[in-house]
């Protein structure tokens, strides 16, 4: 019993300690964001574009092949279920609705969690055990601003445009899959998607996915920064900026859907 | 946060007291870094070498006591302060700890784009003139894994004179080199403080090298400074830490083995 109290006790206090720490680095973050927006110049360009690229345009392929394959199997799972009423060609409305309001965002942060995340935290991790984050402080160099600042804007301006590639691939998917297969009539198929969308749907999906890039990037980078140790620590930290990740945009992502459910319906 | 040097000293270093928990790993550490000299701070693993150089560079906090350096405290300087300081000084790491997705050229040019206003072309110039200064004339495109160890420490040393500094800090200059290129980097060492009149802190455990270096020789056991001198001092010292240190023999003043006693105690303490 006292074992089992104190190892909660000691998780929570390793979860609190952790959290405040990640705190710590989102405020010290948006701090020199904030800054770059008044003073031109402090946050170097170069690296935010290779980030930018690096993040987003190469993960183009992989996010359009993930979401197709979600919108087919959308589609071939609604109009499996819609058949019961009699209402096969609206797998169209149901494919466009589901995709942009949750899965769109939702599956474009779990694929950049496992390629961006984790390649965040094997970055800075091995540059900490490396004593290249010493180096820079010790140049008088913040590793943040340095580092950090141009990871997080760099996906923070991506994980919402590849949000938008996932959504358009997914309905695409969906699509081939509907009139292909399923053998909805493709005027009524588009109609039917186009005229079950409404705004509401597009932006509360791209604010979630805004969202999701602020958890990925500021956990990744604190994962990665907090290494301790050498190459076990490193894939520690790696394994757990993915899960870490994952798990709070799931999370999140249950919030919110709740939240605009309830708030703005 | 001014405050004074002794005279002659650019380094001063009174009763520092570093804590990890209820570890104590510097135990009231006093000692004085001569301008100009070279400084060889020796000891053996788990005397506080590398904690006291991260005091010096500020990656650590002292728990008590005091460090100045250049007439500035770095106790208590915050962020804006203590990269002020930073700038008086250059860092040699132990694995070099070049930035590997950056060329040789632009690792040495960082600290000058961050920190001057200085034109590209100009940077560039420094840049050359450094490398040359360390014996690598021409190697401003390759990057950091296209070259050897004793290569990267070079293009590491040029990174941390970049910026002309006062000082340079150097923590195991010879450690993973072979012997021939360690001896270059002894000898780099030696050139820079006569040419350019650099302070030189270096950290190591090489007797042969700190012996043929060093101006002085601090010698730290167990968080405490137990000798200081010249070569020839430590050379002939009575101390027997000192004398067991140089030697390197196993057994001495610093017990290999436990007495009976001890180890009975030690066993039953946990």
């Amino acid at each position: 019993m006292k074992d089992f109290l104190g190892g909660v006790g000691r998780t929570s206090f390793f979860v609190l300690a952790g959290t405040s720490r990640l705190a710590g680095l989102s405020a010290e973050v948006m701090k020199a964001i904030l800054a770059a927006i008044f003073r031109r110049g402090s946050i170097r360009r170069e690296a935010l574009f290779h980030q930018m690229v690096l993040a987003g345009v190469d993960s183009i392929g992989i996010i359009a092949l993930v979401s197709a394959a979600v919108g087919a199997v959308l589609a071939l799972q609604a109009a499996y279920q819609l058949k019961d009423f009699g209402a096969v060609m609206y797998t169209g409305a149901l494919v466009s609705v589901s995709v942009t309001r949750e899965l769109g965002p939702l599956v474009a942060a779990v694929v950049i969690a496992g390629r961006i995340g984790a390649r965040f935290a094997a970055e800075l991790g091995t540059m900490k055990v490396q004593e290249e984050i010493d180096a820079l402080t010790t140049m008088g160099l913040n590793p943040i601003a340095f580092l950090v600042v141009p990871r997080c804007l760099a996906l923070m301006i991506m994980l919402p445009c590849l949000t938008i590639v996932t959504d358009v691939v997914a309905m695409v998917g969906g699509y081939l899959v509907g009139t292909l297969s399923v053998g909805i009539n493709p005027y009524l198929y588009v109609m039917n998607s186009i005229e079950a969308m409404v705004l509401k749907d597009l932006y509360s999906g791209f604010i979630k996915s805004i969202i999701f890039s602020a958890i990925i990037a500021l956990v990744s980078c604190h994962q990665g920064l907090s290494v301790e140790g050498g190459a076990q620590g490193v894939g520690k930290a790696t394994t757990e900026a993915v899960v870490i990740s994952i798990v709070l945009i799931i999370v999140v992502d249950c919030i919110a859907t709740a939240v605009i459910y309830y708030a703005f319906s | 946060m001014s405050a004074q040097n002794t005279p002659g000293n650019i380094i001063d270093v009174t009763d520092l007291v570093k804590r990890f928990g209820d570890r104590t790993v510097l135990d009231g550490m006093t000692l004085g870094i001569e301008t100009g000299k070279i400084t060889v701070v020796m000891g053996g693993s788990g005397g506080g070498k590398s904690t006291l150089l991260r005091n010096l560079i500020g990656l650590l906090t002292p728990t008590s006591g005091d460090i100045v350096m250049d007439g500035v405290s770095l106790v208590g300087a915050d962020e804006a302060k203590m990269n002020q300081i930073r700038r008086k000084f250059g860092m040699l790491f132990q694995g070099s700890a070049l930035f590997n997705s950056m060329s040789v050229g632009d690792n040495v040019a960082l600290p000058l784009r961050e920190h001057t206003d200085l034109s590209d072309q100009i940077i560039k110039i420094i840049v050359k003139v450094k490398l040359e200064l360390v014996g690598l004339t021409g190697f401003e495109d390759f990057m950091p894994y296209e070259i050897s160890g004793g290569m990267k420490k070079r293009v590491a040393l040029a990174r941390a004179i970049a910026l002309d500094p006062k000082i340079v800090f150097y923590d195991e200059p010879g450690a993973g080199l072979d012997p021939i290129t360690a001896s270059m980097i002894d000898q780099l060492i030696l050139d820079l403080s006569q040419k350019l009149k650099i302070t030189s802190v270096v950290v190591t455990h090489e007797m042969k090298s700190a012996f043929h270096i060093a101006d002085k020789i601090i010698v730290l056991h167990k968080g405490k400074v137990i000798q200081t001198g010249t070569s020839e001092e430590i050379q002939n010292s009575k101390n027997p830490y000192v004398k067991q240190f140089i030697s390197g023999e196993p057994d001495g003043a610093i017990p290999l083995k436990q007495t009976s006693e001890e180890y009975l105690k030690g066993l039953l303490e946990t």
